[in-house]
């Protein structure tokens, strides 16, 4: 074994490898720089204008379940928060199945409520299909991803609050 | 097929090729350069994973600090893409490249000259931990990174990075005896810190 004094400065400095890689959060910042955010004012009046609606109407529902509610749900958001499961299929089959119970137990509902809640979801797709169209024109935007998640969580709060409020109704009945 | 996907096939050549020091000999990503000129990301993206472990390892080796070498890699990939559509193909890629990242280098060490200052003894030369040991010297990095600015960049570009005297020269807004003079300096003061036979 060749005690590295044996060596002479050229073999040293031909065994320094050239290559360092680099830590792998420098291309985020890169990509960040190259793609800042240049969405039109009016989409942005129009997604900030979804996001409030959603807000409200994930608020308004709150609101009307909790009358129906003897203790208010802890949202599902608590749970789902920092968690990117939008686009794992696990986590997509899950939410299916939570959409159907929401479903049935909507049909339970007296047709007033029923209507306001199914308004709410509008809302919240609105937002959600209009936050998709701004993240095709612009996918590294880490706001966008980030108000992307959130109309997942508004989506999966709504349909557990519903779930929640119900499950005593079923069981007085 | 599209450019990046038939580029991904190829990633296996291409991590050969580095493994084995061949990568100057590889092909040029003509279709990606293409691509990324044109606005595409992605196609950038994958130029960024080819080619960032050698302008990291320059600008560590330049700067002798990580955060000073992250942020001029950063910044050599912003003005590479910026600058990406008039880039003509008349030097290899990362040739040029590697002289954004010169430039980077450079550019950030006039703005932020004492954050890029590396302890330097009175010498020049680091000390060695026990002179009257028979361990071994210290890190040649080390070693490296506490040459004076001049040398140090001259020795990382020409005796590291296989810049000619010429290339350094321009790249470091020096004439190019200065340039051959520093890669004297470098080599002394290298081969007598590491206590080295003089050849």
């Amino acid at each position: 074994m060749n005690h590295p004094t044996e060596k002479s400065l050229d073999e040293l400095l031909a065994d320094l490898p050239r290559d360092v890689v680099p830590p792998r959060h420098l291309w985020r910042g890169i990509s960040v720089r190259l793609n800042p955010p240049r969405r039109s004012r009016p989409l942005a009046y129009a997604m900030a204008a979804g996001i409030a609606g959603a807000c409200m109407a994930s608020a308004l529902t709150w609101a009307v379940l909790h009358e129906r509610a003897a203790a208010p749900a802890a949202p599902l958001t608590a749970r789902a928060a920092n968690f990117d499961e939008s686009r794992n299929p696990r986590y997509v089959a899950a939410r299916d199945d939570l959409e159907v119970n929401f479903r049935e137990r909507l049909a339970l509902l007296d047709p007033a409520t029923r209507a306001r809640i199914e308004a709410s979801l509008a809302v919240i797709r609105r937002a959600h299909e209009e936050i998709r169209k701004a993240l095709a024109s612009d996918p590294a935007s880490p706001v966008l991803e980030q108000l992307w998640q959130s109309t997942w969580h508004d989506e999966l709060d709504l349909y557990d609050h519903v779930v929640r409020a119900t499950q005593p109704a079923m069981t007085r009945t | 097929m599209g450019v990046v996907e038939e580029w991904e096939n190829r990633v296996g050549t291409v991590q050969m090729l580095q493994s084995t020091g061949a990568m100057e000999a590889a092909a040029e990503p003509t279709e990606l350069i293409a691509a990324a000129a044109g606005g595409d990301l992605r196609a950038f993206e994958h130029l960024y994973r080819q080619f960032s472990p050698r302008v990291y390892g320059l600008c560590l080796r330049l700067t002798g600090q990580r955060e000073a070498a992250e942020d001029c890699t950063q910044d050599s990939f912003v003005a590479a893409w910026r600058a990406l559509a008039g880039f003509e193909q008349r030097s290899r890629f990362s040739t040029w490249l590697h002289r954004i990242a010169v430039h980077s280098v450079l550019a950030r060490r006039r703005g932020l000259r004492v954050d890029y200052e590396v302890p330097e003894p009175a010498t020049g030369l680091p000390d060695r931990a026990d002179p009257a040991s028979d361990g071994p010297p210290l890190d040649l990095e080390r070693a490296i990174a506490a040459l004076p600015d001049g040398a140090r960049h001259v020795l990382v570009l020409v005796g590291l990075y296989g810049f000619s005297h010429a290339e350094a020269a321009h790249a470091l807004g020096v004439a190019e005896g200065t340039c051959k003079a520093q890669l004297h300096r470098a080599r002394s003061l290298l081969t007598a810190a590491l206590g080295l036979e003089r050849s």
